[in-house]
């Protein structure tokens, strides 16, 4: 049995060499397919959200983001908030004025106006949910607005 | 006449040719990364010059760490170059992506902040309740320096290659916190003077995190603790809150990487703070390779319990034979045991085994994970410095 035990602990010792020797091959074929498969995403608090209503412009296109109360691990936050973001930077005319559904039933819930060179943002809320702005920020490749909202279904 | 009983109990170390021998795979795997680099378009003389000097100082090291048998001693240079090395590269990097050292919200909403391993105890359980990952990076590479597919393989393999020996053999802020606790020759604050129930900090800090992170859904550590954002990227003081997360982080860098390490000659961040070592602790469990105190040849002169920068041995170590599950397998203790009692082990080998060849097993993945952290960083803060020494900036 302590044979056994031994020829195992030199087994999982050379082991451990070839999986050392393994991580950067690893890191350079699997870990993409591997994590794409797991289907993790990257919090909405950070990445938006996904987006649920893509406006066409021509020039360039509105993305209208879920609205994100998910903060805590079970059920949902009282307020949360709506991203918004327009795209390519490059095309986008130096005032935007539109009109966002944010719970897609048809109806307008706010309208914002931005300057997309001063980063300067105005909100009008037609919703009673819908309660300020939070930031107008200027990401790499596109310009985004996130809006404070109280949650409509509590 | 002593020095050379003592010099003989140390760990031996072994002929040049056999270590040149048992280098030569490690030395062809590595090369391997800078090779697939310089093919892989047109070759800057400054990045050859910057890879080959950093793989040829990393082999010289890993040779002389075999041949000497002081493990400690080379693996130390090592791990701090890697830790100087980061910031070289990672703050030019910075200010050529984003203008400065800062993250703004502007980059975090789009991704830009760098993974590190240290996040991984935060991201864990909302990962796997939610599928999300809780920080403002990128799943897979992208514009940030790391990606959270990389930070994921890279800090399995290491567990399971070396378990808590990522903290002295694959982190690369550790390095940082080993340079301070190595500059004094003697410490001020001595070891007997530190009350033991320090110890029990980083895993009480690992619980808060893990718990506050998954509440709040925010990587609480690297928002309001890390101390080692200060040699990376940090949160743009642009709120009042903002600015309280600056100086706590700054204050934490001077306290724990800095000052108290200076003092006490221990990694003091390491071994009473950082939450990651904590959790790699339990990993260490898993692990194959372990540090054992022969009782036969210990004297319980207790060099060891003073030496350890980690405070991973105490006197009950000493009566069992094993280090605390904190251990990092540094070889501080392997090295300046006067008795040679203390050595690398093989989990259900005999304690008596061949420990050249628990050695030599151990060093092996512990090398190779510190080589392709350590020389990647090294070559590329090397490549900064000669850019300012060719062209009087670090910038591209």
């Amino acid at each position: 049995m302590e044979k056994l035990r031994s020829v195992l602990g030199y087994i999982m010792a050379v082991f451990s060499c070839l999986i050392s020797a393994a991580i950067l091959p690893a890191i350079a074929t699997l870990s993409e397919p591997l994590i794409t498969a797991t289907g993790l995403t990257i919090s909405p608090n950070y990445s938006g959200g996904e987006v649920v209503q893509t406006i066409d412009h021509g020039a360039y296109e509105t993305h209208v983001h879920r609205m994100v109360f998910d903060d805590i691990l079970i059920g949902e936050r009282k307020e949360g908030f709506i991203q918004v973001d327009w795209t390519p930077l490059d095309a986008l005319p130096a005032g935007i004025d539109e009109e966002i559904d944010a719970d897609g039933d048809g109806q307008a819930d706010f309208r914002i106006e931005v300057d997309t060179t001063t980063k300067e943002a105005t909100l009008t809320p037609y919703a009673s949910w819908v309660l300020e702005l939070e930031g107008a920020y200027k990401p790499k490749g596109f310009f985004l607005v996130r809006v404070h909202l109280e949650n409509p279904s509590r | 006449m002593t020095t050379l009983v003592q010099t003989k109990a140390r760990s031996p170390g072994m002929a040049v040719w056999k270590a040149v021998l048992l280098m030569l795979p490690a030395a062809l795997l590595s090369s391997l990364t800078w090779l697939g680099n310089l093919m892989s378009g047109e070759i800057d003389p400054l990045i050859v010059i910057a890879l080959v000097a950093s793989w040829l100082g990393f082999t010289v090291l890993f040779v002389l760490m075999l041949t000497t048998g002081k493990t400690h001693r080379y693996r130390s240079i090592m791990f701090i170059l890697t830790a100087i090395a980061l910031p070289l590269d990672f703050i030019p990097y910075m200010v050529e992506t984003y203008g400065s050292m800062m993250l703004t919200e502007d980059v975090m909403f789009s991704g830009g902040a760098s993974f590190c391993p240290l996040t991984m105890p935060m991201v864990i359980v909302p990962a796997l309740l939610k599928g999300v990952v809780i920080f403002p990076g990128e799943i897979l590479p992208g514009t940030a320096k790391g990606a959270f597919s990389i930070m994921f393989i890279l800090w399995v393999g290491a567990s399971l290659a070396v378990g808590r020996g990522w903290c002295s053999w694959g982190c690369f802020y550790g390095g940082w916190d080993e340079l301070f606790s190595r500059l004094r020759k003697k410490p001020l604050i001595k070891h007997k003077q530190i009350d033991s129930r320090w110890r029990y900090l980083p895993f009480a800090v690992l619980l808060a995190i893990v718990l506050l992170s998954a509440i709040t859904f925010s990587p609480i550590y690297c928002e309001w603790l890390c101390p080692f954002k200060a040699v990376t990227e940090f949160q743009a003081p642009s709120s009042a809150l903002a600015v309280v997360q600056v100086t706590i982080f700054a204050l934490l860098f001077i306290g724990l990487v800095v000052v108290l390490p200076l003092l006490t000659r221990r990694r003091i961040q390491c071994g009473l703070f950082c939450p990651f070592g904590a959790m790699q602790s339990f990993l260490n469990k898993i692990n194959i390779f372990e540090v054992r105190i022969d009782l036969e040849k210990c004297t319980q002169c207790e060099k060891c319990i003073r030496e350890c920068p980690t405070f991973s041995l105490d006197e009950s170590s000493l009566e069992s034979g094993k280090p605390l599950m904190t251990c990092t397998k540094c070889a501080q203790c392997v090295d300046t045991c006067p008795q040679g009692a203390i050595a690398y082990h093989i989990k259900g080998t005999p304690l008596r085994a061949n420990s050249t060849v628990a050695k030599v097993l151990f060093l092996y993945p512990a090398y190779i994970l510190l080589m392709f952290l350590g020389a990647g960083s090294v070559a590329a803060a090397l490549y900064r410095i000669l850019m300012l020494v060719t062209t009087g900036s670090m910038l591209h």
